[in-house]
Formats: C-alpha cells, structure tokens, sequence
C-alpha cells in the first residue's frame, strides 16, 4: 500500500462512486484518490450534442494553454504572470454552452478558461498577454486581471473580490427583471476571505440570480485546504446560510454540465443562488506551466492520479465508447484549433506596443454624458460661515 | 446640459440638501439605488435619506448587514452592470472594511479595462466631531483616498455644494467618496430646487482678500472663514478659497490667489502629517515657492488619534481665535 498524502492510505480499494455521495457526506479530494479511476462519467439520451460540444471547448483550451505554455518561459515575451488551468477544464466548458449574451461571468486569476467560456476573441488574449495594444485591455491587465466588457467577461487577481462584485451585477439583473443572470468562478482558497461569506449571506438574503462555482483544487498556491481550515466542508458552511449547494466531482464534465445547467436555470427563474463545489486539480504550478513545486507541497502521485482522470480523457472515453467521436474526427479537430492557436500568436507577436499614454485619461473619465444630460449649471457661492457647526448632542 | 428651469431657491440645511440630492436622483433615473446600514428608517442617516424608501421602495432603498466589504463590491458590480449605486456610511471608519473593494477594483476598475468598463459607485462616508466621539467614529483620511488614482474625492463644505456634487457623482461615470463632515449637516445655505450640478476639480473663492491665501476643505471652511473675519478686524485682509474636491485638486486656483498674496495657509480636518495640506503646500512650493514672502504653514490636528472627553476635544481640534492669533504674529513678524 503506498501512503498518500494527509494521513490516507491505500489506492485501488473500491469505493462507492464519488458522483453517488450527495448530501452530508461531501466528498473530499482524499475520497477522490482512494476512489482511483473515475468510472462513472456518462453521456444520457439527448446529451449528445452537449457532449460534443463540451469536448470541443476541453480540447481547444488544453491546446491553447498547452501552446501558450511552449512559448511562455522559453521566448519571455508573455512577460506577466499566467496562472495556466490545465486540467481544470470542465467548469469554464460547462459554462461555454450555459451563458447569454447579456449573463456576466467573473472570475479568478486562472482566467482564460472562463475568458473563451464568455466567448471572448482568442486573438485579443494572446496579444494581452504579449502586452499588445491589441490585446483585450490594450496590454493594461496581462493575464490575470484580462477583461472583455463586450462579452460581459471580467477576471482579477485578488480572491474573492470579484466574487463579491459579481452580486453586484446580479442585483442588477434582478431589478432589470429581464432573467440574466451572474456567475463567479473561484477556487476554493477564496472562501477563506471574509467578503465570501458576507456575499453569501446576502445572495442568500436577497435571492440574487448568481451561481459560485468553486473550483476546489485544494491548494492555495503550496498551502493545501486542511492546513487552512481545519474542515474541508465549504458547502456545508454554505449551506448554514440557506443556500443550496452542490458537491460534485469536478473533472466529470457531463457532471459539471448538468449541476451548473440547474443552477443557471434556479437563477434565471429567480429562485435565487446555488453554489458549486466542483474537486478538481491543477496540474500546472501555481503560476507558469512547470512545476514551482519548491516546497514539496504535492506528491507525485497526487498528480499522476487526477492526471489519470484528465477532464478530457474522461469525456473521450465515453464519447467514442457511444461512437459519438472517432479518432480521425478529433485529430481535424486538433487541426483546427491548432492553426486558430497559430494565428492568435502571429497576431500577438505581429501587433503594436501601446503607444502615447494619457494617464489622466486612463484612470479618470474624459466626458460626463448622463450628468450633461440630467443637471443644470447654477452657480452660487455665497454662504454665512458664522452658523453653529459643532455636532448636535446624540448620534 | 439643461437650461435652469425654475429659479426657486430655498434656505435648506446641508443635510436636507443631500436628501433632496437623493430624492431628485432617484427620480430623474431608476438606475439610481441607495445601499447602506438603516437607510430606510425614519431617521434616515441624520435625515439624509428619511422618505426615499417609502417613495421608491426596498428594492431600491436597501438596508444592508454591517458587510461593508461586500456591500462595496455589490456596489461596483451593480455600477458595471449599469446601476447608479450610492453607499451610505453612517461613519467612514466602518468604509474601512472595504478597502480591497475601493483600492483593489473600484479605483482601477476602468484603467484595467483600457477604458471599456466604468463603475460609477458614489460612496457616502460621514465623519464624526465632537460630543465623545472618539478614535473610531471621526477620522477624515482624504489624504488617503485622494493618493489613489482613479478615485475622485469630493469635501462639500456647503448646503449648496453637499447637493451639487452628490448629484454629479451619481451621474458622473467614476467612482466618487463623499467626505461629510457630520458637524455642517445643520449648517443652512440657499439651494436651488432644481438638480444641478457642482464640477469636480473647480475650487471656489469664498471671499476676497489680498494679504494672505487659505486654502481650505470641508468643515475648515467655515472655520477659515471665521478666521478670515478675526484677521480683517485687524486689516489683514485673507483670501479663501474652498477646494471642494481635493481629488482632482484645483491647483490652478490656488496658484492664481497665492500668486497675489504670496502667503498661504492650508486648513484641513485632518492630521497634519502626509496629509491635504501637505500636498497644496507641495504644488504651491513647486510652482511658487520662490515667490512666497512668508514659510507655508499648516492648520490641521494633531498628530494624535482623537479624544473622546469634551476637555481633550477642546485641546484637539483648531481653535479659530488662537489660530487667528498665531497668524496675526506670524504675519506681523515677517512685514
């Protein structure tokens, strides 16, 4: 028996499938090792097309950020942190297929998931990430503060702040009372900011239509979950707030589907939030495509094993098991997305630096068009100084 | 922008203004939504927001939970996604829980999007003064706010101003902290009926002077104008102008009155290290410093948290005749 990490033992041992435990008995990334290979992804009637599609978002990503990875240390032109997401595929996929136009999704640092879920021009990532002109953000925000306002797409590097703003645009939608809906994707190390559980309680309080989406990979750069918390129980602490929750094996995509797709619909029915805790794993170091394992943090094996339940190979399996995906359809597939990759770098590479800075204008805006529609211009200046300001006894 | 179109001006109290202020926001858009602790009770924030919940109701008047932090953020999500949203803290200490909500996404919140996106969060922070009430309910810090770009910070010292820039940082399109001082909420003043509105980065003169220039804020502003009078008693004729918005400053006007008098005096209710009137004195050194006939001086607090006894408070805050008589012998002193 090889020891695993955290005091657990054993591989191979047959437990009851990660995808029956529901309720109180949450699963836990431990759980999910001893459980070895996943065998229960599958694929209903009428989930075809959802199947397929869910591949193909899997597999463009993983090139993607495969590519992205081939170049980003070597030619040291992406000169900003990327924090890569291989092997965490299967939220951002689910969500491709699952938001409107008019729905705001906001994530985390490991952005260019939940950037392509939003369908947002892969052109424009590569450049920002070259720091490009024309790059999402004119090469302002990089990789992990990218944004694309046009597609309701925005990401940011600290936790848990964009989950907090991403009630915000839910209330909005709530009083525009024209079914959008929010979403915030996050890891699990967000949950241990204050401003989470605030925002949960008030999603909760007010039934604002936004779903969490938690991806627990379990670590905090080094720092894994049960060093910081002393229970791995986030959606049971969720669930104290009167919020519906849902714990799910993360790398089951046709899972991750169907819970999100509940979730988005509750919202958009104005039932209110859900939240999603979906186990997962990062393969890649914290940040950069290599291990930045200084510490020790992660045993081989870990990483061997969730590798063995890779999102995408998982979905595969059972796509050509249901002779939905043949092998020659995936290499065009491959060669599809391989050359969108290729002309995404070309046109990074090939655009311009930004040009001439108007800093003012950066941080401030130049014109006022609501306050020069609504207000009029008076002047008065006069004013009798010699009133009693102290302030009035009580409160 | 609108002609005026009635010329009915009424002699309100400055908090009366801010409530107006709202009412007629409220009104001319139902983007506009106020969030904060108790506003939809009667009292209504020292009477800011009494009137608006029974007029628009609670999905746009909002009694939040003491989560400032996520009462922030929902602020800013809700402005990017096309509200009109206004904070409300009944003391700008309890703000500080949502420092990473104003430092960390709302200041940069357009500069990271190169311009796309805009959150135009007013946000409301009342300071408290005198009558106990300590270190924790009446610290300013607008030298803070206004150290950070992207950030607009507004002072209004006057009914008519508290009115005039609320409603232009609600329909402004960046992020606005109101800094009112809880002492001129009963101070009256004549405002316009109408919504209209006060620019930011426009300083206004309060009166005309030829000797001396101060430079004040806020609640300093009646205070330096008290003082003004003190010193024309003794034909020392002081010039004030009021900032208004300390963030965009007004240098120019400060330039243009220090350029005639060749003195200034900075007042700002705040303490006096690293502060306002550091930086005005900053600009005025960089542009004008060889021109100065006498060694800027600074009217602040302490370098001390604030006391609660009535006696320390007395000690703390500036006191207008003993201001008045050190600038009567420093002035003599260098003629």
């Amino acid at each position: 028996m090889t020891p695993l990490l955290y005091g657990f033992t054993a591989v191979g041992i047959d437990l009851p499938s990660v995808s029956d435990r529901v309720g109180p008995m949450a699963i836990t990334h431990e759980e999910i090792l001893r459980a070895g290979r996943y065998r229960n992804l599958t694929i209903g009637d009428g989930e075809a097309d959802v199947a397929k599609s869910l591949h193909q978002f899997m597999l463009r990503l993983r090139l993607c950020e495969e590519a992205l990875a081939r170049e980003y240390h070597p030619a040291d032109e992406m000169r900003c942190p990327v924090h890569f997401c291989v092997g965490q595929e299967a939220v951002p996929a689910a969500l491709s297929l699952l938001l409107r136009d008019d729905d705001y999704l906001f994530s985390h640092h490991r952005s260019h998931g939940y950037y392509l879920a939003k369908h947002a021009p892969m052109k424009a990532l590569f450049a920002e990430l070259y720091g490009k002109a024309t790059g999402a953000n004119g090469g302002l925000a990089g990789s992990q503060d990218i944004s694309f306002p046009e597609r309701r797409f925005y990401s940011g590097a600290i936790l848990a702040g964009a989950t907090a703003i991403s009630a915000g645009s839910a209330l909005a939608q709530q009083l525009g009372g024209k079914g959008g809906v929010t979403v915030a994707g996050f890891g699990e190390s967000a949950t241990d900011e204050g401003v989470f559980w605030e925002t949960v309680n008030y999603a909760a309080l007010a039934k604002l239509p936004v779903v969490f989406v938690c991806e627990n990979n379990y670590f905090s750069v080094f720092s894994p979950q049960l060093k910081r918390t002393l229970l791995d129980n986030i959606s049971q602490r969720v669930a104290a707030f009167g919020m519906p929750h849902n714990a799910i094996f993360g790398n089951d995509a046709m899972l991750v589907y169907r819970s999100l797709r509940d979730a988005v619909a509750r919202a958009r029915k104005g039932d209110g939030p859900t939240f999603v805790e979906a186990y997962t794993y990062r393969w890649s170091g914290h940040y950069g495509p290599a291990s930045d394992d200084l510490v020790g943090y992660r045993r081989e094996a870990d990483l061997e094993a969730w590798k063995c339940n890779c999102p995408i190979a998982l979905l595969e399996q059972a796509l050509m098991g249901h002779g939905l995906l043949a092998d020659q359809e995936k290499v065009q597939l491959q060669q599809r997305f391989t050359a969108e990759i290729s002309e995404s770098f070309s046109f990074a590479k090939s655009s311009p630096f930004p040009g001439e800075v108007d800093w003012a204008g950066l941080n401030l805006a130049r014109a006022t068009p609501e306050a020069d529609r609504l207000l009029a211009e008076v002047e008065l200046q006069e004013f009798d100084a010699h009133q009693e300001s102290a302030q009035a006894k009580g409160y | 922008m609108p002609a005026a179109q009635s010329n009915a001006v009424a002699e309100i109290s400055y908090a009366d203004a801010l409530k107006q202020g709202l009412q007629q926001a409220m009104s001319l858009s139902p983007s506009v939504i106020v969030l904060g602790q108790l506003v939809d009770y009667a009292p209504g924030v020292f009477g800011t927001t009494t009137g608006l919940a029974e007029e628009f109701g609670s999905q746009r008047v909002r009694d939040f939970p003491v989560s400032e932090s996520a009462m922030t953020a929902i602020g800013i999500g809700a402005a990017v996604a096309g509200m009109r949203p206004i904070l409300v803290h009944h003391r700008l200490d309890f703000m500080l829980y949502s420092m990473d909500a104003i430092v960390n996404w709302l200041s940069l919140w357009r500069f990271k999007s190169n311009g796309r996106s805009s959150a135009p969060v007013t946000i409301r922070a009342i300071v408290g003064r005198g009558w106990g009430q300590g270190p924790q309910h009446s610290k300013s810090l607008q030298a803070w706010f206004a150290h950070v770009p992207g950030l607009k910070v507004a002072m209004p010292a006057t009914a008519f101003d508290a009115k005039g820039l609320l409603l232009e940082s609600i329909f402004g399109e960046d992020p606005v902290l109101m800094i009112e001082q809880r002492s001129l909420f009963g101070l009256k003043d004549r405002v316009p009926a109408i919504p209209y509105r006060v620019r930011f980065g426009k300083a206004v003169k309060r009166r005309e002077g030829t000797d001396l220039t101060f430079v004040a804020a806020g609640v300093m502003v009646p205070f330096s104008l008290r003082v003004a009078a003190l010193l024309g008693e003794d034909g020392i004729g002081a010039e004030v102008v009021d900032l208004r918005t300390v963030s965009p400053l007004d240098t120019e006007s400060v330039i243009q009155s220090v350029k005639k008098t060749r003195r200034v005096v900075v007042f700002d209710p705040a303490w006096t290290s690293f502060g306002v009137a550091a930086e005005v004195i900053a600009q005025v050194a960089e542009r004008e410093g060889r021109n100065l006939l006498a060694d800027p001086l600074r009217i602040c607090h302490p370098d001390s948290h604030t006391p609660m006894s009535s006696a320390l408070e007395v000690a703390y805050y500036p006191d207008e005749k003993k201001v008045a008589s050190k600038l009567r012998s420093l002035f003599r002193r260098v003629i």
